[in-house]
């Protein structure tokens, strides 16, 4: 199957970390379901034009954290993750996108007043919207 | 299991002999119009190295003396941990399967299942079930005179029997010069397949980014008889970046952030905007946010990256001068 991952090279984010954390992010939201079988490293790096070595060593991060799962022979897994560990890590996650974005937002000069209140009108716009 | 992957070499390309297919020490050529080396570097174990850099370089000249059709006048090749004086002995030599850009004529009067009968007498793991699958899942013709398929269906044939060879190491020099999109797309799966299917390794020299992209794990750069180093493409695609910075009136700032390592290349632009080539953007788009300053940071092109990477090499290579 076409595993969903988008690769921005205009982005200063290393290459790995960018399939990692979209790849995370798949599997916590369950989107990729417990047992799915991902293509072979060498597929998958064909299919976002990037190294085997890129590919194996997010599959191998994601496997020290559990989420996936390699049986010699037959491929990586996803493995099943439970409820409670997938609202932590959802948590996390979105905890890390935050930090990074109020760092930048820092650094251009903006404070925590004006922060908010662009936080605030943003989730209200996109409530109205829908 | 695969070592190699542990590696990350930028500098530093020189690995360990475990993991390497081919090792060169202080290897040189003098040819007609230039001198290739000395070459120090080593081909990774299981892998797809792309070999670049401008015609007329010695990515040819390296080649063949790894088919060791050429002999280097000094230095040291090693191959799968063995060298070799003199000829290279037939079991090291049915190990490694080449494809050129040009085929040999010599089998041009063959079909190509006869031309396969030839090559299963030279190379003894031939494997024809798979050389026949090949053939068949490429729309290669088996009974028709090599000289009257179409090139694409030649340059198929060749592939398909280099990989029936079942060769440790696979040497192609510019497998796709002049292939129609067709033909390249189904070059581009053959070789997929068949690093999926057994332990081998390529070296392919190219000039087209597509298939960097598509097929290598490592790119190596040469540049006038020179190797300028070896790289992990995915660190390589992301070492430099173009940064553009909008228009600042304060100087000192402007002074400031040229001081930021990994520039290159710094470009006023006659609205006062900046653009900057660099091999570290995340520390320059930091510094300049921190001072006010917006930044946009875009991917380069193959051939930029290409020339910074020569730029970079001369600039090392100067600087060592000096010291």
């Amino acid at each position: 199957m076409r595993i969903p991952v988008q690769i921005n090279e205009n982005s200063a984010e290393p290459l790995y970390r960018q399939v990692e954390n979209q790849l995370r992010a798949l599997i916590i939201s369950g989107q990729l379901e417990e047992g799915t079988l991902l293509p072979s490293i060498r597929e998958f790096a064909s299919d976002l034009r990037c190294s085997v070595i890129t590919v194996r060593r997010v599959y191998q991060d994601l496997e020290n954290e559990g989420l996936l799962r390699t049986r010699q022979g037959t491929g990586t897994f996803v493995t099943g993750v439970e409820q409670e560990v997938r609202t932590r890590m959802g948590e996390e996650n979105v905890r890390q996108l935050m930090n990074e974005m109020i760092s930048r937002s820092y650094n251009m000069g903006w404070n925590r007043q004006q922060l908010e209140q662009l936080f605030q009108e943003i989730l209200d716009t996109r409530e109205s919207d829908s | 299991m695969n070592k190699t992957t542990a590696h990350h070499i930028s500098d530093n390309y020189y690995m360990e002999d475990t993991d390497s297919v081919i090792v060169l020490k202080d290897v040189c050529k003098q040819r007609r119009q230039h001198k290739v080396g000395p070459l120090n570097w080593s081909l990774p174990h299981g892998c797809i190295t792309a070999l670049v850099g401008e015609n007329g370089t010695g990515k040819s000249t390296l080649l063949h003396m790894l088919l060791r059709t050429l002999y280097p006048d000094s230095g040291e090749i090693s191959w799968f941990g063995q060298t070799v004086q003199g000829e290279m002995p037939l079991e090291l030599r049915q190990q490694i399967a080449y494809v050129s850009e040009k085929p040999s004529r010599e089998e041009d009067r063959m079909t190509a299942r006869t031309a396969g009968g030839f090559r299963a007498y030279w190379y003894p793991d031939w494997d024809e079930q798979q050389f026949g699958q090949l053939l068949q899942a490429f729309d290669v013709p088996a009974d028709v005179q090599l000289s009257k398929i179409s090139k694409g269906q030649r340059q198929k044939f060749e592939l398909a029997a280099a990989i029936a060879a079942k060769p440790r190491l696979l040497l192609l020099d510019e497998p796709s010069s002049g292939l129609d999109p067709f033909a390249w797309k189904d070059m581009i799966i053959m070789l997929n397949q068949a690093m999926e299917q057994r332990d081998l390794t390529i070296l392919i020299t190219t000039h087209r980014m597509e298939e960097v992209k598509r097929l290598a794990d490592y790119v190596v750069l040469m540049h006038q008889g020179q190797i300028c180093g070896m790289q992990e493409k995915d660190e390589l695609y992301q070492q430099w970046k173009e940064v553009w910075i909008n228009p600042v009136q304060d100087i000192q700032t402007l002074n400031w952030l040229r001081e930021c390592p990994g520039i290159i290349e710094w470009d006023d632009k006659p609205d006062g905007s900046v653009r900057i080539l660099t091999a570290d953007a995340q520390i320059l788009q930091q510094t300049a946010e921190e001072s006010g300053i917006t930044t946009q940071v875009h991917g380069l092109e193959w051939e930029e990256l290409l020339s910074c990477w020569v730029k970079d090499h001369h600039l090392k290579t100067d600087r060592e001068a000096r010291l």
